[in-house]
């Protein structure tokens, strides 16, 4: 097929609306590698059809997709590999924000001890979520090795504002915080902890709410303020 | 229009450090734009595992081609905005699946010049580009928005607009040129 400059426009345009498929798309690939005069035809209609799609409506992708992202540019940060590999490149970008957010809230940061331990249970790990202007906790939190459930009390929480979700992590003393989901409006909320879990919590004994939106973080990683952080006694 | 302009700065300079493979400016452009590009994936393809699936492999992408970004292939945004776009309709023709079909993918079309897609016209990109589209005939340009936001094959077009496949060829070609035409003005 020869090359017209009519030619090259009209498969140009129609290469990147779409419209264009098959074996001619791949022609036509083909002569884009071989052509930097048709690839600026092709980036003139890049760049004009473009706004067309930089105004539609937004709709965020399920966590899985990020999660998908990281899975198959860096394999080796994935679970197995867990805390280290994650504190050694993305992970530590991550550790600023939270020290930041969690001096500079507004909201003053406290833990107090609140229960006492069932004889013979070890490791038992207590604490409130408090707020410096509410005389009540937020939230009462206990985790027992017996059943292996944290479980998080609310007494003085009130729900997160309009479209948005409270959200429970674990935040290791390495690496990237672990969701423990988002936490439901006003019930008691327990989640069982698998070892991995319990690993981190153990060590760290520190449990962080960000706001996110509605069902959670898009990303598998807080995307929102920070409100709380505490620290847990062991008792 | 400095909001603009000040987002397409930020989204240039993520596009460079991730050029030099820092991921956290990887991870602050997925939070700015994935859900604008998973948007219009999933009102190209319909189908949100598809529609997944092609976000995944346009990050992927930018990821390894950021460097290759420059100003001639327009604002950063299009730019990573046809990326996903390309995956979306590659992925589409693999499958080649619809998730309607006969009168129900009809009646969907019928609907959608109805109301969505002037909908979509009225707020679409610049100024420019919507004057342009409003000097074309009503069927060049619904056949041109057709197969931008819905991906639309020759054939499927002939059948959503009741008319030969031809006819349609000719629309979209006539309607390009004279849209290239008034762009260029």
């Amino acid at each position: 097929m020869k090359r017209t400059p009519e030619r090259i426009e009209a498969l140009a345009a129609e290469y990147v609306l779409g419209s264009l498929h098959g074996a001619a798309r791949r022609r036509f690939e083909r002569w884009m590698m071989e052509s930097v005069r048709i690839r600026q035809e092709v980036w003139f209609w890049e760049e004009k059809l473009g706004h067309l799609g930089t105004r539609i409506e937004e709709e965020q992708p399920p966590a899985s997709v990020w999660a998908g992202i990281e899975r198959r540019l860096w394999p080796q940060v994935d679970k197995a590999g867990g805390a280290e590999a994650a504190n050694e490149g993305a992970g530590r970008w991550f550790w600023p924000s939270w020290s930041i957010l969690a001096t500079a809230a507004a909201l003053v940061l406290a833990v107090v001890l609140l229960q006492h331990p069932e004889p013979g249970v070890d490791d038992h790990l207590s604490g409130a979520i408090v707020q410096a202007d509410v005389t009540d906790p937020l939230w009462l939190v206990s985790q027992s090795v017996l059943d292996r459930q944290l479980k998080l009390r609310p007494v003085a929480a009130t729900a997160a504002q309009q479209g948005k979700d409270y959200e429970l992590w674990i935040v290791p003393e390495d690496g990237q915080p672990l969701s423990l989901g988002v936490i439901p409006v006003g019930d008691t909320y327990r989640v069982t902890l698998d070892d991995e879990a319990r690993k981190l919590l153990s060590n760290s004994r520190t449990l962080a709410i960000s706001l996110e939106p509605v069902g959670g973080s898009p990303t598998g990683q807080p995307t929102g303020p920070i409100l709380h952080v505490a620290k847990l006694y062991r008792l | 229009m400095s909001d603009i302009d000040s987002e397409q700065d930020e989204l240039m300079g993520l596009l460079m450090a991730i050029a030099h493979e820092d991921r956290q400016a990887f991870q602050r452009l997925y939070q700015r734009i994935s859900g604008r590009m998973f948007g219009l994936c999933l009102k190209l393809a319909s189908q949100r595992d598809l529609a997944e699936e092609a976000v995944q492999d346009a990050f992927v992408q930018i990821w390894h081609n950021a460097g290759e970004y420059h100003n001639e292939r327009g604002a950063p945004l299009s730019w990573m905005l046809t990326i996903a776009r390309y995956r979306t309709l590659d992925i589409m023709r693999n499958r080649k699946s619809r998730p309607t079909s006969g009168d129900a993918h009809l009646e969907r079309v019928a609907d959608e010049r109805e109301g969505p897609l002037d909908e979509s016209l009225r707020i679409a990109g610049s100024a420019e580009l919507r004057g342009c589209l409003d000097e074309l005939s009503e069927t060049q340009r619904d056949s041109i928005l057709l197969s931008y936001y819905r991906g639309f094959t020759h054939d499927e077009l002939s059948e959503a607009l009741s008319s030969p496949i031809g006819t349609v060829k000719s629309w979209i070609r006539r309607g390009l040129m004279a849209l290239k035409r008034c762009l260029e003005r």
